[in-house]
């Protein structure tokens, strides 16, 4: 190896380790680096806190939206964190609405387009939602608690 | 301690840089980009684009690029480049431009859905990676451009660096990941009931997807197996940087590496199937080849009594 292309392969090495050994050090994340911290954080109670989006059909039924092809590329676990982060901003109330709209709107059109079979919906609403955890989660359909969010109802027919 | 220090940078070279046949570095992007290139076939990205900015929360990377989230076509015509580069760089077909190709658009192409709402971590390592055999002489062997070149390659440090950026950036993914519960919550990770309670969570659907097996919530009911589990976690993924220095370490420890990721799919939903590719790279193929090579003129060759007789 010539004397430049071996400086250019350290210099590839010390960015590659470089930037693994800054996060992990610093405990950030600055993508495609990490310091992996997923599941990290002791869990202490069984409490269990979700933001979660609910369809709202024409009899003003609720659905939880749980199937992957409902909502996507939106999945469970970036809706909930997504939307919690904008909620918690101030004044997020606008944005809030018209990312939960963009959902409905999404869910009506990958129904039109045959993606998903669920049904018609009117509305969608986003909860925050508790469980006490319990084995098979068999809990889930009744929540301990649920607080309106965002709610967001189709104009027209 | 002196002629300790003083053998440091030749060990840094020998771990670096001694010479390895072409071989494996070109096995490892072929069956590397191959599993990548079926893998992401029917991903469409283009959806992406239709996600509305109401949801965008950039990385540091697009802030830092001021890259923004394209439209539906954009994105479709963008997939379809890397598609074919992902492919190019499997064949070895112009696999310095294919690999380069890979690692622009791949960088915006997986890092796009990151922009919105939450950062995982299945695919990170595929983008250093992407970037590492990009700079890399992967090509000069086991593809179409060393076939029509016709002269093979001979053995250098050119292709070994590559492989061993890539085993030890995994390595230190692990690493982090042991790291990170010990430095959060210490001893505590697998000494109280957080991986049972972990399992029993998970089955509310909160990941990005369902767990395969409902297996979690016995395993959260039997302590022996949890706790267990956690301690086993925690000690693999500290302990697998030791794969890059003991061979006899190596094998068990890349398999409960794999089997922890399998793990987590299975039981807790996040999809970190692609994550599994990068092992290729542990693979030491030109001594497979030279095995498979050495195999059939053992099977033919006559038996050395035989040979003494005549």
């Amino acid at each position: 190896m010539g004397k430049v292309r071996l400086i250019l392969v350290h210099g590839l090495i010390a960015i590659v380790l470089g930037g693994s050994a800054y996060d992990i050090l610093t405990r950030q994340e600055h993508w495609p680096w990490s310091n992996y911290p997923m599941f990290a954080q002791v869990h202490r109670t069984s409490v269990l806190n979700w933001y979660r989006l609910y369809g709202v059909d024409d009899r003003d039924r609720e659905l939880p939206l749980l199937k992957p092809a409902y909502l996507w590329p939106l999945d469970q676990s970036r809706l909930s964190i997504g939307l919690r982060a904008i909620a918690q901003e101030d004044g997020s109330g606008p944005r809030l609405r018209e990312a939960v709209a963009n959902a409905l709107e999404r869910y009506e059109d990958r129904r039109r387009a045959g993606e998903h079979d669920g049904p018609e919906l009117r509305g969608m609403r986003l909860y925050s939602v508790q469980w006490d955890v319990v084995p098979y989660a068999t809990n889930f359909e009744s929540p301990s608690s649920r607080m309106l969010v965002a709610e967001v109802m189709r104009s027209g027919p | 301690m002196t002629r300790r220090l003083a053998m440091l940078p030749q060990a840094w070279l020998r771990f670096w840089f001694s010479p390895e046949p072409a071989a494996s570095l070109g096995i490892g992007r072929l069956i590397f980009f191959t599993l990548l290139a079926f893998f992401y076939l029917p991903h469409d990205f283009s959806a992406w684009g239709t996600v509305s900015l109401a949801y965008w929360q950039p990385i540091w990377l697009f802030r830092w690029l001021h890259l923004p989230p394209l439209s539906p076509g954009a994105i479709s015509t963008l997939q379809a480049i890397w598609k074919v580069a992902l492919f190019g760089a499997a064949a070895g077909f112009l696999t310095r431009t294919s690999m380069a190709v890979v690692a622009v658009l791949g960088t915006y192409l997986l890092g796009l859905g990151h922009n919105f709402g939450q950062v995982y971590h299945f695919d990170a390592i595929l983008v250093i990676a992407f970037w590492v055999l990009a700079f890399s002489r992967a090509g000069d062997a086991w593809s179409m451009d060393a076939w029509r070149r016709g002269s093979p390659a001979a053995a250098s440090g050119e292709y070994r660096w590559p492989v061993q950026l890539i085993l030890v950036t995994q390595a230190l993914v692990f690493f982090a990941a042991g790291v990170a519960k010990l430095w959060t919550s210490g001893a505590q990770w697998f000494l109280s009931d957080h991986l049972a309670l972990l399992l029993q969570r998970v089955q509310y659907h909160i990941s990005d997807a369902d767990p395969l097996v409902p297996w979690g919530s016995f395993i959260a009911s039997t302590p022996l197996l949890y706790h267990g589990m956690a301690l086993t976690t925690v000690v693999v993924e500290t302990a697998y940087p030791l794969a890059l220095f003991s061979r006899r370490l190596r094998a068990p420890l890349v398999v409960a590496g794999m089997a922890l990721v399998v793990g987590i799919r299975a039981l807790m939903g996040p999809t970190f199937e692609h994550f599994l590719f990068i092992n290729v790279f542990w693979v030491p193929w030109h001594r497979l080849l030279r095995i498979a090579d050495a195999g059939p003129a053992r099977r033919t060759a006559p038996p050395v009594s035989s040979v003494q007789e005549t």
